[in-house]
């Protein structure tokens, strides 16, 4: 399977986003900077949905052990993370 | 054995003598000994006794996160009052109404809130003391609000002289807590000092609390949970550590961080974190004691805490916030637990020494053992009635046969009991739903629902439920010919707390009906399961 890029991965989740977020007005401005929890887009349980969309996307598991919550629950970061550090 | 009762500023001032350079508090990054929170205590307190305008048993903590909060509350307390948590995550106009139903005078408010506080203050009519930490405050506040007083919690002058107010009795306050209402207003649930002196006494036994115990402080203070973090910390000198606002949904790294000791969560914490692989073999060296409480806790979840907090022991708590934060417990073992449970749920377990139970059918008599019937809970936990409703409290606070005149509250929760005495959560008898750990009447969303669309055939379905847990809710609307699905999430959104407000709203047809002619909501469930 073909890997995927992150700029292609910020595009599928920030569609993902759009598709799925809680909040009509937020959704609509989600962009690569905007934090998914304050912003109230996301709650908790769509966030996971969400890590597992990226896992399903990038074909590895996510890993967050050692990553602080402000940076992966931005877009930008949590796409960097997910191609960084996720192991098959 | 219940020690004799003491008021809650005892255990805390108990520790201010015993550790007073002793971490109590981090919050915000900062850590307070328990003599810096002592200042900040009595601070507050001498600004609440000596401003307050009429004598009312209650103050109101409008406060999150933040050193204003967990002082404001121990400062209403110590002042001689109870106090009464609202939450800036709320709507406006649910945290004016929970003011209002409350009657308080007085509004402890942490500077989080300061954005929101014009907006609240405008639609408050009866004058009230605000207490505010600094005079660094909005500009124009004070002149527009002058039917207000204000007072500066900094420029309160330290009182070597001032009591605290030690001399509390079982029967003086402690919190007056909001949970959801069935007619849409929601209703204040007050507990005794009394209430929570007995829970605190049982669980510092129980877990033999200590000075070295770092506790969690997970729960927001509208959240009775938040009770226990704090005055079983505060009792035996414990720190209690506040997760910040974007730690609360994945709070692994400040566990390991933090190298606590204590943790004490809703379920669905032990969930998102399993989902997501934070909860590796051993990843929580530090905890001696995981309790969950708030909303059935799934064997899995149990078992995988288990694995990543070994040297932990895991406990299943359960209570209604009506008998003080919980009243039950099971312990987790993986060896024989497994068999323990019903659909894979833990089982809710014994309750408390020294308080009582009876599982019952519709006429108050106790059924058979092993039969399933409504819980009714009775002792020293257990509050007496609710706030200025008599109507409610008669309903939910009752006698039982052959009880004499002790007094029980009918939880609404379906129970069975084990053949190991354990009790299991079978499900309810009304329309009550958990979200998120949180109490929610379906009725409360519906009847903003109703408002918000002009109409009364609305109904709202907990949805998705996974784990025996709802995440959320969806509503059906009919008798309309469109729906402006934003206009009406936005008035919900104005009224109900996020974790109320419909995640969709679909317009039907017409509402189907069961052969009792009552809305069928599983059918209306089978429909959301085939959309999924």
């Amino acid at each position: 399977m073909r890997a995927v890029a992150e700029q292609e991965l910020i595009h599928m989740v920030i569609d993902w986003v759009k598709e799925n977020g809680l909040n009509d007005a937020s959704r609509a401005q989600v962009s690569e900077t905007t934090n998914l929890l304050e912003s109230g887009i996301l709650d908790s349980f769509a966030f996971v949905d969400l890590v597992l969309f990226i896992e399903k996307c990038t074909q590895k598991k996510l890993d967050l052990v050692d990553a602080n919550p402000e940076e992966f629950t931005i877009v930008k970061s949590l796409c960097h993370l997910a191609l960084q550090n996720g192991h098959k | 054995m219940q020690t004799r009762f003491r008021s809650l500023v005892s255990g805390f001032l108990e520790s201010v003598e015993r550790f007073p350079n002793r971490t109590a508090l981090v919050v915000d990054n900062e850590s307070l000994s328990y003599s810096d929170l002592h200042q900040c205590v009595c601070r507050i307190a001498s600004a609440i006794h000596e401003n307050e305008r009429e004598a009312f048993p209650y103050v109101a903590v409008w406060a999150h996160r933040s050193q204003t909060a967990y002082a404001g509350v121990l400062g209403a307390i110590a002042a001689g009052k109870g106090y009464v948590p609202l939450n800036p995550k709320f709507p406006l106009e649910r945290t004016r109404r929970m003011l209002a139903l409350s009657g308080c005078t007085v509004l402890i408010v942490g500077k989080e809130c300061l954005p929101q506080l014009p907006g609240l203050l405008q639609t408050v009519d009866r004058p009230l003391t605000v207490i505010l930490e600094t005079p660094d405050i909005l500009p124009n506040l004070l002149s527009q609000n002058s039917h207000h007083q204000f007072i500066f919690v900094e420029q309160v002058r330290d009182r070597e002289g001032f009591s605290l107010r030690e001399g509390a009795t079982p029967s003086s306050l402690a919190y007056l807590l909001f949970t959801s209402g069935s007619t849409g207003v929601p209703k204040g649930v007050p507990i005794s000092q009394g209430n929570v002196w007995a829970y605190v006494d049982y669980i510092c036994r129980r877990y033999e609390v200590n000075e070295h115990d770092r506790f969690s402080q997970q729960f927001d203070l509208t959240f009775d949970l938040s009770a226990h973090d704090m005055f079983v910390c505060w009792e035996r000198g414990g720190s209690l550590h506040c997760v910040p606002e974007k730690s609360v949904m994945a709070p692994a790294k400040f566990i390991r961080d933090h190298q606590l000791t204590m943790w004490f969560s809703v379920p669905s914490v032990a969930g998102l974190l399993m989902k997501m692989h934070l909860l590796s073999s051993n990843c929580f060296p530090s905890l001696r004691y995981s309790l969950f409480c708030g909303e059935p806790l799934p064997a899995s979840y149990a078992q995988s805490w288990q694995e990543a907090a070994p040297n932990s022991v895991v406990e299943n708590l359960y209570g209604p916030t009506e008998a003080t934060i919980a009243i039950a417990h099971y312990r987790w073992e993986a060896e024989n637990s497994f068999e323990d449970c019903v659909n894979d749920i833990v089982p809710i377990g014994q309750v408390f020494e020294g308080q009582q139970f009876r599982v019952t059918d519709s006429r108050g008599e106790s059924v058979s053992f092993g039969n399933p019937g409504e819980l009714c809970l009775s002792g020293s936990q257990v509050a007496t009635g609710y706030w200025n409703d008599p109507e409610k409290t008669k309903k939910q606070f009752v006698r039982l046969p052959g009880a004499d005149d002790q007094l029980w509250y009918r939880t609404g929760d379906l129970v069975r009991q084990g053949a190991k005495g354990n009790l299991c959560y079978l499900g309810r008898t009304d329309q009550q739903v958990k979200i998120r750990g949180y109490r929610v009447e379906l009725q409360e969303i519906e009847a903003v629902l109703r408002r918000a669309c002009g109409t009364d055939q609305v109904v709202s379905v907990p949805w998705p439920v996974r784990n025996g847990s709802a995440e959320g809710v969806v509503a059906f609307v009919s008798g309309l010919k469109a729906l402006d699905q934003r206009h009406i999430l936005a008035i919900c959104g104005d009224a109900l707390p996020d974790y109320m407000v419909p995640k969709k709203i679909y317009l039907v047809d017409e509402l189907p009906l069961n052969p009792n002619q009552k809305i069928d909501r599983g059918k209306l469930s089978n429909l959301l399961e085939g959309v999924a």
